[in-house]
């Protein structure tokens, strides 16, 4: 399949409802690919919105029918953060529809944060983990400290990913933190979440929405590799806490779909919903070895200006992380990355040939990796 | 923690299934006696399920490498054993973190309150809250999963079926046999070929001021099933149904309950008090998911420690003069498990 046109909204804590996320994402994406919703021939959708808003529903595929005016098939996913990737990968399965859309908003910041928080923590196994106090950032930072253990790395190393996504950031018009960059001091000196992890370590939950349109048609982005894995909702209950098996199962299958190897891509966006986790991800997904994480973000290569930029968008850190939205918000950015049409600054030069989207739900427990080929 | 592993393929969970869905048999329960601190993170930012903070994360593992999630208001680092003391204390209060597995709530919180010796020629009553002719969802009756774990638990420490009773008795217009068929109790008693009581229609014996059912004199133990109530003292108010229907409310008309209650828990100290807190009913009759359970041999202090666990203000008349820093403690602190259900 290949990717016809990209829609995405900017990242915000407005008070637009969900729907309205939708629809923007929606119409961007139609007039990227010279369509009306009228060529549209399927729907699949992510999301999992607030409950405390009073607008978050449970037929939203029929409340898409109405905005859409439309009576084609609409598939409606959850797999919480992972919910546009995984709604991506549902639609590159549905052979037999030409154009499809794909789909995802989200409005979560709308209550006091230790709400929306609980909210979030909803997508954790409830009697075991919920009730002993895991907070999503406090088994990332467990896992973290088994990894700096284990591997020898440091919390400096966690800092200098904040400090290059939030640099990338404050590039992209369509981020949080757009003309908003953070020294790299106060990444560092940023108030304890749950130790070891700084606040500056965490992603930020935010609205928005983003829109793909797949089609069977030739484009200048195809997709050309896509895989999918769950694991086990009890973090430590899986055979190595410190690395995420689904994305590694996940990552082999896309890089053999796509018949490349991980030194071929040439720009990711990787799934930062906390430093470490990007970290660790650079060796799930094969571009670091084992333990070896720590001297790819040291090195510069992953910078913007390195060889492989990763999360130039700015990321889950400082982009946004509206959750279902992130995976296709990545799938947004590879398109731009390849296209040329990212902002002069945050666009590599020569244009790109490969790029990866790396999409995780919840802490590890559904991973879809994308791979994607500028044809022209 | 309890976990179960197929013993064909080695696979364990830590829900407490049936069958391997891979080799089609049942799974063993593993054992552990010893569980280690790997790993702490202190948790700074404060949820409406967790509103006290700091507190302690941890990750513990038991000698068959299995892990788990802890959390603790205590001092605590890694390599520290996780352990519990128990105390032979008829005041103690257990508090038990239900996961999925009632008997092992069961066990864990009655070894909390200083244990029970059972023989085989061990009496048991066990008195379930059977209050409303509803559905076991609405938590207002003992529900059928936490009589069949009491059965379970009492069969697997030896006690002869034919020595287990179950009964109670309506205070109200309501025939008793109409709630225990609407609950689904009566269906586990006749799974288990035991015909529940009415104690209304059985004999009472006067002792001092009360009139106690002669079957729960007769037993070794009386296991109060308590199904929890905010604003309430429900341990306390089902404890009653083991008294002559006339001499509680004559006693009532005369006294509060707060004597009855004095004189019964003086009268019957064999009795134990055992919570099912998984869920709890606010006072508006919602259900919120709690994930606790509680034992003690004194259903008062229960009562309070359950209103403070769920920060309750409005306590009833039989609570209000009592100090919770009296009432001792085993297994969770109160603060680790504490949740504002108003805020919920």
């Amino acid at each position: 399949m290949y990717i016809k046109g990209v829609g995405m909204t900017k990242f915000d804590y407005s008070t637009k409802p969900w729907w309205q996320f939708a629809f923007e994402a929606t119409m961007e994406a139609l007039k990227d690919a010279k369509m009306t919703i009228k060529d549209i021939d399927a729907i699949v959708f992510a999301s999992v919105s607030s409950a405390t808003s009073g607008e978050h529903q449970t037929h939203k595929v029929s409340f898409l029918s109405d905005l859409f005016k439309t009576n084609v098939p609409i598939i409606e996913v959850t797999s919480v953060c992972g919910g546009g990737g995984v709604a991506f990968w549902t639609a590159l399965h549905l052979k037999e529809y030409k154009n499809i859309l794909v789909l995802a908003s989200e409005k979560f910041g709308d209550n006091k944060s230790e709400i929306v928080t609980d909210w979030i923590l909803s997508a954790a196994e409830k009697a075991t983990e919920q009730t002993e106090g895991m907070l999503f950032p406090t088994q990332n930072a467990l896992v973290w400290q088994q990894y700096m253990k284990k591997y020898n790395a440091t919390m400096d190393d966690l800092s200098l990913i904040a400090f290059k996504n939030h640099s990338n950031a404050a590039l992209n018009p369509k981020a949080y933190f757009y003309k908003k960059p953070i020294e790299l001091e106060k990444v560092k000196s940023s108030p304890v979440v749950s130790s070891p992890l700084r606040l500056m370590d965490c992603s930020l939950s935010v609205n928005g929405g983003a829109a793909i349109i797949l089609s069977t048609d030739e484009s200048d982005v195809k997709v050309i590799g896509s895989g999918f894995a769950t694991d086990y909702l009890l973090t430590f209950g899986r055979e190595d806490i410190t690395h995420f098996k689904a994305t590694q199962l996940a990552g082999q299958q896309a890089f053999k779909q796509a018949g490349i190897t991980p030194k071929d891509i040439n720009v990711a966006e990787i799934h930062d919903a906390f430093t470490s986790v990007e970290l660790i991800s650079y060796e799930d997904l094969g571009f670091a070895e084992i333990g070896k994480g720590a001297e790819l973000i040291r090195s510069g290569k992953i910078n913007l200006n390195g060889e492989m930029p990763i999360n130039p968008s700015g990321g889950l850190k400082a982009k946004g992380h509206p959750i279902s939205v992130t995976g296709l918000a990545q799938v947004y950015e590879i398109t731009n990355q390849l296209r040329g049409l990212s902002e002069a600054e945050r666009q590599k030069n020569p244009l790109p040939k490969y790029g990866l989207t790396h999409n995780i739900g919840g802490a590890g427990g559904s991973v879809t990796v994308h791979i994607f080929e500028r044809t022209k | 923690m309890p976990f179960y592993k197929c013993s064909k393929c080695g696979r364990i969970w830590q829900y407490p299934l049936s069958e391997c869905p891979y080799c089609i048999i049942g799974l063993d329960k593993m054992f552990a006696n010893q569980s280690k601190v790997i790993e702490v993170s202190k948790v700074m930012i404060p949820t409406t399920r967790h509103s006290f903070v700091p507190y302690n994360a941890c990750i513990i593992e038991d000698e068959n490498k299995n892990k788990w999630a802890h959390k603790t208001t205590q001092d605590i680092k890694v390599g520290d054993d996780l352990s519990f003391e128990a105390k032979q204390d008829p005041k103690i209060v257990g508090v038990w973190r239900i996961k999925y597995d009632f008997i092992e709530a069961i066990e864990r919180t009655i070894d909390l309150i200083g244990g029970i010796n059972f023989n085989e020629n061990s009496k048991v009553l066990i008195l379930p809250t059977l209050i409303s002719i509803t559905q076991p969802y609405f938590r207002e009756n003992t529900s059928p999963e936490f009589l069949m774990a009491i059965l379970d638990f009492l069969l697997s420490k030896k006690v002869k079926l034919e020595n287990i009773k179950i009964g109670s008795q309506s205070f109200g217009e309501i025939p008793i046999e109409a709630m225990a068929d609407k609950s689904g109790l009566l269906k586990v008693c006749l799974k288990n070929n035991i015909t529940p009581l009415d104690l209304s229609k059985l004999g009472f014996v006067k002792q001092d001021n009360l009139e106690i059912s002669e079957e729960a004199l007769k037993a070794d133990v009386v296991f109060n099933l308590v199904v929890p109530k905010a604003g309430k003292a429900k341990a306390t108010e089902n404890s009653f149904y083991i008294l002559k229907k006339e001499n509680y409310l004559g006693l009532k008309y005369l006294n509060s309950d707060k004597e009855i209650a004095k004189d019964l828990q003086a009268g019957l100290p064999k009795m134990v008090n055992l919570a099912e807190a998984e869920y709890l009913q606010t006072a508006d009759g919602l259900i919120v998911f709690l994930g606790l359970f509680l034992a003690s041999r004194s259903f008062i202090n229960l009562d309070m420690i359950l209103n403070e666990i769920i920060m309750e203000k409005k306590l009833p008349e039989i609570l209000t003069e009592m100090k919770i820093e009296e009432i001792p403690i085993a297994g969770r602190d109160i603060k680790e498990v504490q949740l504002d259900i108003n805020r919920i």
